[in-house]
């Protein structure tokens, strides 16, 4: 039986469906995209070959640098405060009674599973400057320098929007790593409290290290996910004001559906790919390249 | 092994059969069917009489999007479509979808016009006509108008027409009546010891008088820079030199002029003293309603179609935007909203072109009904003595009809869609008070230069 499955044509058969569903919707529709991002096009016709030009502007453009700047900001939010608060909030709840744990497997999921749209209004209402919840508790306990305009300051927007992502994500990277944590076999942390060792030194020698198959996922997942963000910019901001809260993905359909340049739209898309895709790479190539095996 | 792969074979073969005739759309062939329905939509009355004749037939679907996010949008569908168009429409299945307003609305019909997905009937906005009309997707509607005589219900039927001389849309006439005016609550103003403002510098004063009695001065939506971009703009440029407003309108002059630059100096100034609340620059259509309704601002600054809900509170009164030149006149200088481009469309596309324009002409009537019901002038003909105006009402149509230069409308009648994206852009930038004159007209005077509005 497994020399049946194993030869070459059964692989192929079996991966077909997948690799033609992947060719038609991931692949093919890729050509025409870099096709249009050569032309100078407003979503219904071609006004002609342009080459690099829609390019050369976009590039010129310092929009599309402000998108990179806040797109990268929330990738560094998500990576460097998200996945640390996520792995403690998993070791945390590893270490809790079951009923507790119930808990906050339910705490942890339910901002995952609600629509960004739904997450993004009850935010708007807590940044709203004039009588939000943030603003109001900072003016009922006397700072009421520290108010802002949270969502129209140059200072605060991208921040502010960036916790809302985390806020609602990082629940869900907490249960992927502790579902990977009950992975690890019991007798090594047994062996580890015999010989003395504190949880901080159990956490760092044994937990993180074993869940190296799992960081490497949610890292990519996080990157990825945060390099595409869009949604909660769309509902909290319209990527306002002016282009001061775009990411590339909002600059890429600002340009598109709002100005009708769909060639240099599909430009900013061609250049973005090429970065997730390198970035993907990197990745792959530089974290967890040898297999575990407990 | 064979008689396994028998069994799988026939079980998918059926499967795949199954799945075949559940996809199947059963209505598709009566749908193709050209209709014969001659049903009469040019008012609501009139069109009740089809009942019988089409319950028997197979029903036509139709696909309409309009404007969803005003309350008299809103007022129109609950109130004088979905109730009626059942009686009127008995061949029809009319589908409703929300369009939103604004940018949502213009994105979603060209998005449905590049996928080939255009609805029947939809609202057209002189912001997203120039794509549809060079892809063919948009009716020319003058000969099926003409010839079913709604076209002679209109009283000026030459507003109707484009500058190619062709009909694309319908609409009540209530637009060319819509103008930008400042709202406030009278007992507002009185607890706090102003008065109604005659100058832009008095207009800053009773502001911050307002404002240290704990009162939001001014309110309107500027997310996306709507209020800037649709008339705050032209409002403040116009106070100071309506010449400049009209020539700007026009691609006379430039973001260059000093009129103009004036203009954009006091959307800055009014946001750098605090005319308006924090967080102006992401207040929603919506929210900012809510502020000046629920009397948290003590003015706001909207056009005139809120003002037939507005005029339910007694409270409420209207003054025009204040002068800052003794070139500008309030009683002489205006800015209209219409463009003839406003109303709703017909997909040229459209399997049943001849029901889907009797379905606009209904829709545009239904308009009419409401405004006329709500005593706002209107030029399509309903067949109905006009209402009683309130007092606010008959106020607005003393003060508007007689204004000799009505300036129309720069959002509508001189921006590309580029232009126009970003005017909303840079327009919610002023309001944040970050953001420098300067810059603005350094912007703006680029994206100007390249504006292809004109060049068709």
């Amino acid at each position: 039986m497994n020399k049946y499955f194993s030869t070459k044509t059964s692989i192929f058969v079996f991966a077909s469906p997948a690799l033609l569903l992947f060719t038609v919707f991931c692949v093919y529709p890729l050509l025409p995209e870099i096709w249009m991002s050569l032309q100078k096009h407003d979503g219904f016709r071609s006004m002609g070959f342009v080459g690099l030009d829609n390019y050369r502007d976009v590039i010129a453009s310092p929009s599309f640098w402000t998108a990179h700047k806040n797109t990268y900001l929330i990738v560094g939010i998500s990576l460097l405060l998200g996945i640390p608060l996520s792995m403690m909030l998993a070791l945390f709840m590893e270490v809790q009674t079951p009923k507790l744990r119930r808990f906050f497997k339910s705490a942890a999921m339910f901002p995952a599973i609600l629509s960004v749209t739904v997450v993004s209004q009850i935010w708007l209402a807590f940044y709203e400057p004039n009588w939000g919840l943030f603003n109001s508790i900072l003016k009922s306990i006397g700072l009421e320098s520290w108010t802002h305009s949270w969502l129209t300051e140059k200072k605060t927007v991208m921040p502010s929007i960036g916790l809302v992502f985390l806020w609602q994500y990082i629940g869900l990277n907490a249960m992927l790593f502790y579902t990977g944590i009950k992975t690890i076999p019991k007798s090594y942390y047994e062996a580890a409290l015999i010989d003395g060792a504190n949880f901080v030194q159990v956490c760092l020698r044994i937990t993180i290290p074993l869940l190296q198959n799992v960081i490497k996922y949610v890292l990519i997942l996080s990157t990825l996910g945060s390099m595409a963000f869009y949604s909660h910019v769309r509902v909290m901001t319209a990527g306002g004001p002016g282009d001061t809260s775009r990411t590339v993905v909002y600059q890429m359909y600002y340009t598109a559906f709002d100005t009708s340049e769909f060639g240099k739209g599909t430009a900013i898309a061609v250049i973005f790919i090429v970065e997730c895709l390198l970035i993907s790479f990197l990745i792959q190539r530089f974290i967890a390249r040898d297999k575990l095996e407990f | 092994m064979v008689k396994a792969s028998k069994v799988m074979g026939t079980v998918l073969l059926t499967g795949t059969l199954l799945v075949s005739a559940a996809c199947g759309n059963g209505n598709e062939s009566a749908s193709n069917q050209p209709s014969d329905s001659t049903t009469p939509a040019a008012s609501m009355e009139s069109s009740a009489g089809n009942v019988e004749s089409a319950s028997n037939e197979e029903k036509i679907k139709m696909r309409v999007i309009t404007i969803t996010t005003d309350e008299n949008r809103n007022n129109i569908m609950e109130k004088f479509i979905k109730p009626n168009i059942a009686s009127a429409f008995p061949n029809l299945e009319v589908e409703f979808e929300p369009g939103g307003g604004g940018e949502d609305m213009a994105n979603k019909l060209k998005t449905l016009n590049s996928s080939g997905d255009m609805p029947d009937v939809f609202w057209n906005d002189a912001g997203y006509f120039t794509p549809l009309k060079s892809t063919g997707s948009i009716l020319d509607l003058t000969s099926h108008i003409t010839t079913d005589g709604f076209l002679g219900k209109y009283s000026v039927p030459d507003a109707l027409k484009h500058v190619d001389g062709k009909i694309y849309s319908l609409s009540s006439g209530a637009d060319t009546y819509f103008t930008p005016v400042i709202f406030y609550h009278k007992d507002m103003f009185e607890q706090a010891g102003v008065k109604v403002p005659t100058t832009f510098d008095e207009l800053i004063q009773i502001s911050k008088t307002l404002k240290s009695k704990d009162m939001v001065p001014a309110v309107t939506p500027g997310k996306d820079g709507w209020g800037p971009k649709l008339f705050m703009l032209q409002q403040m440029i116009q106070i100071g030199d309506p010449q400049a407003m009209s020539d700007l309108v026009s691609n006379k002059t430039d973001f260059n002029n000093p009129s103009v630059k004036a203009g954009v100096a006091r959307i800055e100034q009014l946001a750098k003293e605090g005319v308006f609340p924090d967080g102006i620059a992401n207040l929603d259509y919506g929210p900012a309603m809510e502020m000046f309704t629920s009397k948290r601002a003590a003015m706001l600054w909207m056009f005139t179609w809120e003002l037939p809900n507005l005029a339910k509170d007694e409270s409420v009164d209207f003054f025009p935007f204040p002068s800052a030149s003794d070139k500008y006149d309030p009683t002489q200088n205006v800015q209209f909203w219409g463009s003839p481009l406003n109303g709703y469309a017909v997909s040229a596309k459209t399997k049943h072109p001849e029901e889907a324009v009797k379905l606009a002409e209904y829709l545009a009537m239904a308009d009419a009904l409401y405004f006329e019901s709500t005593g706002a002038p209107i030029s399509l003909n309903t067949g109905n003595e006009a209402s009683e105006r309130s007092p606010l009402m008959q106020k607005f149509v003393d003060w508007y009809n007689p204004i000799p230069n009505k300036i129309a409308s720069l959002a509508l009648n001189s921006l590309d869609a580029r232009t126009s994206a970003e005017m909303s852009s840079q327009g919610a930038n002023l309001l944040t008070g970050e953001y420098s004159t300067d810059k603005f007209i350094a912007a703006m005077g680029k994206i100007w230069s390249e504006n292809t509005w004109f060049d068709n």
